[in-house]
């Protein structure tokens, strides 16, 4: 069986072939999670810069039909279960680098000309429902508070102990509210009463529910960025 | 492979087929560790890979190659009455290849209207509702595997194990 070398060296179209197969079997099988973090380090200010450039002209995005709010399709999800507010002893606090803070009472809320919205609610993990909102516009509530010309961001608490923070121009889109009311009742528990995000430029976990308190800042504290966003969620999330 | 790895990670947290009940695919066929970490690659391969379609499509276009190298109207009549064997051969080769083109486009436009409904509303509009959407964005890449399985099995037969290897040789 002579006829059969082998070379006992590697040819350069060799040792190209086996690069090429050990990373393809190093991508498969190392998962290597610095390595996921090292790409999501590189990608995210890119993607951001994209998600940026696309809600800069701030423009309004067109409403879905009533007929079609499927309320099936909306799925609860929570971190923590649903915390018990009582709706009389509740009260949302608006503060920061702003002129005015307040506190305000739910009826003090419902006082401010409502808004209303039919868009697609869509969540990081791949479904999407088309929903109701009713409530207060967040850019309203800046107006009564006036930021600074320092604000950068939105923080957002919530009773559960949820946290989210934002870009400004996403916060004060003149589609993004706090709702009080989803598909034409009041809002339910679970989706967030007393009061809720909502907004159709933004993924699902950036829409924090049972939100108490929301503060204009220049600057996100260290390990504020959010609860998802913290591990490992891209901190944006604009759609 | 990046892509496709990390888009089945994606898959699987709700599955395009079934929903929450669906079928998921096995972890060794993802990449990222999880959803956050399948987002990572997903999002930084899309680049790579939407970049190096631009790339193909401005170089068939200075070069001219849009002209010869796709499928045309006299692969269509060999195709229907040629007798030449070796022509519709080439003819079939050629259908074959001009029509997964569509298909790697798609894959761009059908991703980017999921990864920004709602600024690209209008592109996310072209596939009806949010469920077809990702039906359409899965299904460009059981069609791209089959397609390089039906190019390879009909290299294969065109010109056998020697055309094959040749196309690998400089």
């Amino acid at each position: 069986m002579n006829h059969i070398k082998l070379p006992n060296y590697l040819t350069r179209r060799q040792a190209i072939q086996l690069l090429g197969m050990s990373s393809i079997g190093y991508l498969l099988s190392s998962c290597s999670s610095e390595l996921t973090t090292k790409v999501g380090e590189i990608s995210e200010p890119l993607n951001q810069s994209f998600g940026e450039l696309l809600i800069k002209k701030q423009l309004l995005i067109p409403e879905f039909s009533k007929s079609a709010i499927d309320p099936k399709a909306l799925l609860i999800n929570s971190y923590e279960g649903t915390p018990e507010i009582d709706p009389d002893k509740y009260r949302l606090t608006v503060d920061g680098e702003v002129k005015f803070p307040i506190e305000l009472k739910l009826a003090a809320l419902k006082q401010i000309p409502p808004a209303s919205i039919v868009m697609q609610h869509v969540c990081v993990e791949g479904w999407a429902a088309i929903v109701q909102w009713g409530g207060v516009r967040l850019r309203d509530l800046a107006k009564m508070v006036q930021p600074q010309d320092s604000v950068k961001y939105v923080l957002f608490e919530s009773a559960d102990k949820y946290t989210e923070s934002w870009d400004l121009a996403s916060a004060i889109h003149p589609q993004t509210l706090l709702a009080y009311q989803m598909n034409g009742e009041p809002l339910p528990d679970d989706n967030g009463a007393p009061l809720r995000l909502a907004t159709p430029i933004k993924l699902g976990y950036k829409l924090s529910k049972w939100v108490t308190k929301v503060t204009f800042t220049s600057q996100i504290p260290k390990g504020g960025k959010g609860y998802w966003e913290e591990q490992g969620y891209e901190w944006f999330g604009g759609i | 492979m990046p892509e496709t790895t990390s888009g089945l990670q994606i898959y699987n947290a709700t599955p395009v087929f079934g929903g929450k009940d669906g079928w998921t695919f096995p972890k060794w066929a993802t990449l990222g560790g999880w959803l956050a970490g399948g987002r990572n690659w997903h999002f930084a391969a899309m680049w790579v890979y939407a970049f190096t379609l631009l790339i193909y499509g401005i170089y068939i276009f200075l070069t001219q190659r849009w002209k010869r190298k796709f499928f045309s109207g006299q692969d269509l009549k060999a195709l229907q009455v040629g007798q030449n064997s070796k022509r519709r051969t080439y003819s079939w080769h050629r259908l074959i290849y001009t029509g997964i083109i569509p298909v790697l486009i798609l894959a761009i436009f059908s991703g980017l209207a999921m990864y920004k409904p709602a600024q690209l509303h209008w592109l996310a509009g072209l596939f009806i509702n949010w469920d077809i959407l990702r039906i359409v964005h899965f299904l460009t890449v059981p069609i791209s595997l089959l397609f390089v399985l039906v190019h390879i099995i009909m290299g294969i037969r065109a010109g056998g194990l020697r055309l094959t290897r040749s196309m690998f040789q400089p």
